[in-house]
Order: structure tokens, then C-alpha cells, then sequence
């Protein structure tokens, strides 16, 4: 996936100015920036929900390869478990038994057997957020774009979806785009981690390697050597960017 | 004896103490005719209107009634919930449609729509289309107003969580937008039945030859507080038996909710 130069407007006003990123096959790849930054906004946009300003979006794959999952999962709420992830292969015009069949086994593979016929109210928000898993990677995608899908559960569920998430896309070899403002997370599990600047007219301010190996263990990459010293330097970073240099500081409070 | 007043006062039991207070109130009523204090023919004692109860059944004459009360009901009802949903749908989704349609709504919900009967029975007659057409009014607005919201409402991430995993036109109306507005009507079946039975009544006695309003309308021109009362706990009972029957079927059907 290509990101060429995009600008995107948020109600007429300029939210995100020429960014550019890459996401290479089987790469993890983070964005990160502050809230308003316009990340939520350039998802959309990959995903034709937004028309960018400027610039073009290019998913170098079938739109059907690839995957999103928002913030707020919105499962249908009068469908059960399993036709919520079997919805998204009966687009794809697959039979209904062979469907729900494969749905099943989605939803095992995410640890929700026995809870097939629940309706989503009567999910936990882990499991509901694991059921929205389950109705993307059903669809098999190529390439995965996240929007800061794991922000509304508590800690302990949050470190356990997203290392299910970590393994099955590592071993898929499944392309991720996250979008995150969280940065200790983006760098545990990514390869590549860019980061946007406060907003508005935010632009994508530099990029870096993350030279943890994989398979990655969420927990155990943040004991890895290289772990603590990125940490600091992008969160001096980042920091700078949201505070902005000295000289913007100083014609911000004159204005 | 405390310990029984402290069982007795549990949560549990509140249908039990409505029913003992109903019993109290009754008796004291049945009482008060008894001694001379009501003049039953204003207020007949709960017994004497019992027996007309009664007599209405052993004299199989009130079938006709109720079988012309609830045909006009049930008409109303169907074609008001058709109504409804259909230009609902049409005004959510077309613009010139709502502009259009919307105006015409809002007079109809300001109004009390009853003050049409009398219009209705110069324009459908004596029988049982001006019935219909009262509680086809009553109902349609109702259900017209929640299909709208229901529409204009939904919840854009559902509608672009179908999209961005493959769902056309087709996938949304049918996994998103029908739901939606199926639930919406369900959640006003019950007060769409009680509409719709108001309607049937007022129609009834505004001018009919037959139907439980018509026999309200015939207690009331022979002063018969006693049928009238009957008639009334019997609409009670017809409309009560109809609405756990409508909660039956939304409890079904909103298994998700």
C-alpha cells in the first residue's frame, strides 16, 4: 500500500497535509500522532469512505484484500456471532452452510467457541471486539487497516486480543496499517512506525525502523535492548511535535 | 404476625397486595350498593355488572359485535402499519417525498385524529369502511413517524462496517436498513394495537349498526350505566389479552435487544 502526498479536509477544515507512507507486504507499519492529527481520516480514505483533498491513495491490491476495523466495533446487533462474521463471505457470494461453517471456525480461532449464537449484547466488549476480528480475517485479507481498534477495552483483554492479533497475522503474513496514538504499542509491534504531527494541516514527520525480531511477544519486545532507547528518542520526538519548536510555541501564544 | 407483614411487604409479591387492594375496593363497592349509598342506576354494584357480562355472552348475540369491532381494528392496524412503513421508507430515503409528505404528518400527529370519525362516516358510510379508515389514521401516523426516524437515525457504522466488508445496495437494505425498521414497528405494536382499537370504537359509535362501540352508544341512548360498564371491562379484557399477545411476538422477534 501507498499513501502519495494525501490531504484530507475534516468538515472544510485541513486536517492532514501531504502525507506519504508505505506499507510493504507482511509489513507491521504504525502511524502515530496525536488526536485531530487526521489518522482516523486517511483510513477512511484508503478504504473510499473519505475523498481525500489532495493526493492518491493507492492500495496496490483489490479493495476485496483488504481488511478494516474501527474503534467502535458495530457489529450488526440482530444477527448472532457467527452470522456477523459469516456476513462478510456471504458478500462474497459463498453458500450459507459453507459460510457460517468457515465462521465457526473463525470464531474458535479467536477463543469464542460456545458463544456462536450470542447476540452481540450479550457479549463482553473483548468478545465483541474479537467477533469484529473474526468477520475481517474470515475474508482472508492480504492487507489489515486498524484505527485504534483495541482503545475502548480494559488492559488485561486489550494485551491478550492484540497479541491473538500479533500471532495470526504473523502467521498469515498479513500487512498492517495501525493507526494508534499509543506509542508504546506501535512500537512493540510494529516494523516500521511513522509519526504525524498535532494538527491541523498535520504532516508525517519522519519514520523508523524497529529492529525487534519476530515472531514478537508483546510483553518480551519491550525487554528487548533495542526497545527503551527508541522509546525515548520518539518520544522526545513526538513530544516535539505536539508542543512544537520553540519559535512555533512563541507565535502561537502571540496569536 | 411481623414476620408475616415483613414477607408480605417483599417486591415479590406486589401482584399479590394490587390484587388484595383491588379486592378492597370492589367489596367496598359492592358494599355501598348494597346499603343504599349508590344509586345503581348511576353506579351499578360490581355483581350486577358481572351478570351483564354474562348475559352478553349466554346471548350470542355480542359475537357479532366483537367480530365487527375487531375486523375494523385489524384492518386499521394492517393497512396503517403497511402505510406506514411504506411512505416512512419512501420519505426517509426520497427528499421531494418527505417534503412533500412530512407537512401532512405533522397536521395528522398534531390533531386529535378522532375529530375525523364524523368526516370518515359522511365519506365511507354507516359500515365498516369509515371504521377502518379512523384507525388506519391513528395507526399510520404513529408508525409513519418511527420508520422515518428509524431510517434518518441508523447507525452509520453499521452501514460502513457492511460496505468496507464487500455489501452492495442489496446487503444494506436487507442487513441493515429492514432490521432497523421492523424493529421500530415492533417497539410500537402495542400502542399501534390500542390505536387501532380506539379507532374501531370511536368509529363505532359515532354512527354504526353494529360493533362494541355501537353497543356503548346504544347503553348510553338507553341509560344503561350497567351494560355500559360491562362493555367497557370487556374492551379491557379484549385490548389486555391483544397486547400480551403483541409482547409475545416482540419478545420473539427482539430476541437481540
Amino acid at each position: 500500500m501507498r499513501v502519495n502526498n494525501v490531504s484530507l479536509s475534516y468538515g472544510g477544515e485541513p486536517v492532514l497535509e501531504g502525507a506519504s507512507l508505505q506499507v510493504g507486504s507482511g509489513q507491521f507499519v504504525s502511524l502515530v500522532g496525536p488526536s485531530g492529527s487526521g489518522k482516523s481520516s486517511l483510513l477512511r480514505a484508503a478504504m473510499g469512505l473519505q475523498k481525500p483533498f489532495a493526493g492518491t491513495v493507492d492500495l496496490e491490491l483489490p479493495r476485496s484484500d483488504v481488511g478494516i476495523l474501527f474503534q467502535d466495533d458495530a457489529l450488526l446487533p440482530w444477527r448472532t456471532a457467527r452470522q456477523n462474521v459469516a456476513l462478510g463471505l456471504r458478500f462474497r457470494g459463498m453458500g450459507k452452510q459453507p459460510a457460517l461453517k468457515k465462521a465457526d471456525e473463525w470464531l474458535a480461532r479467536l477463543g469464542l467457541e460456545g458463544f456462536e449464537d450470542r447476540y452481540p449484547r450479550r457479549l463482553s466488549g473483548g468478545q465483541r471486539k474479537r467477533v469484529a476480528l473474526a468477520q475481517v480475517l474470515a475474508l482472508e485479507p492480504k492487507l489489515l487497516l486498524m484505527d485504534e481498534p483495541f482503545a475502548s477495552l480494559d488492559a488485561i483483554v486489550r494485551t491478550k486480543v492484540i497479541q491473538d492479533v500479533v500471532h495470526l497475522v504473523e502467521k498469515e503474513r498479513i500487512a498492517v496499517l495501525l493507526v494508534t496514538h499509543d506509542l508504546e504499542e506501535a512500537i512493540s509491534l510494529s516494523d516500521v512506525v511513522y509519526l504525524l504531527s498535532q494538527g491541523p494541516r498535520a504532516r508525517i514527520s519522519q519514520h523508523y525502523s524497529i529492529p525487534i525480531p519476530r515472531p514478537r511477544d508483546l510483553v518480551r519486545a519491550r525487554l528487548h535492548p533495542a526497545y527503551a532507547p527508541l522509546l525515548e528518542k520518539l518520544w522526545n520526538d513526538l513530544s516535539r511535535e505536539v508542543e512544537g519548536t520553540p519559535a512555533e510555541k512563541s507565535a502561537r501564544a502571540a496569536a | 404476625m411481623s414476620a408475616f407483614a415483613n414477607t408480605i411487604m417483599k417486591p415479590r409479591y406486589a401482584i399479590l397486595r394490587q390484587i388484595v387492594m383491588l379486592g378492597i375496593v370492589l367489596g367496598l363497592w359492592e358494599l355501598a350498593g348494597i346499603y343504599g349509598y349508590l344509586n345503581p342506576l348511576y353506579m351499578p354494584r360490581p355483581s350486577a355488572i358481572g351478570v351483564t357480562l354474562r348475559d352478553l355472552f349466554s346471548d350470542s348475540k355480542i359475537w357479532v359485535h366483537m367480530q365487527a369491532t375487531f375486523t375494523a381494528a385489524l384492518l386499521g392496524l394492517a393497512l396503517g402499519v403497511l402505510a406506514g412503513v411504506v411512505f416512512g421508507i419512501l420519505a426517509a430515503l426520497v427528499r421531494v417525498i418527505s417534503e412533500l409528505i412530512e407537512p401532512i404528518m405533522l397536521v395528522l400527529n398534531a390533531i386529535p385524529r378522532v375529530i375525523l370519525a364524523p368526516l370518515f362516516l359522511i365519506w365511507f358510510g354507516i359500515g365498516l369502511g369509515s371504521k377502518v379508515a379512523l384507525a388506519f389514521v391513528l395507526v399510520a401516523v404513529v408508525i409513519f413517524f418511527n420508520v422515518f426516524g428509524s431510517i434518518r437515525n441508523i447507525d452509520r457504522r453499521l452501514v460502513e462496517r457492511v460496505i468496507t466488508l464487500g455489501g452492495g445496495r442489496w446487503a444494506l437494505i436487507r442487513q441493515v436498513y429492514l432490521p432497523s425498521v421492523a424493529a421500530s414497528v415492533l417497539q410500537n405494536l402495542k400502542v399501534s394495537v390500542g390505536f387501532a382499537f380506539t379507532g374501531a370504537v370511536v368509529g363505532e359509535f359515532v354512527g354504526s349498526s353494529r360493533g362494541l362501540g355501537y353497543l356503548i352508544q346504544f347503553a348510553q341512548s338507553s341509560y344503561n350505566a350497567s351494560l355500559m360498564m360491562a362493555l367497557v371491562l370487556l374492551i379491557l379484557i379484549v385490548v389486555l389479552i391483544i397486547f400480551a399477545i403483541a409482547n409475545q411476538i416482540e419478545k420473539y422477534l427482539m430476541q437481540w435487544r
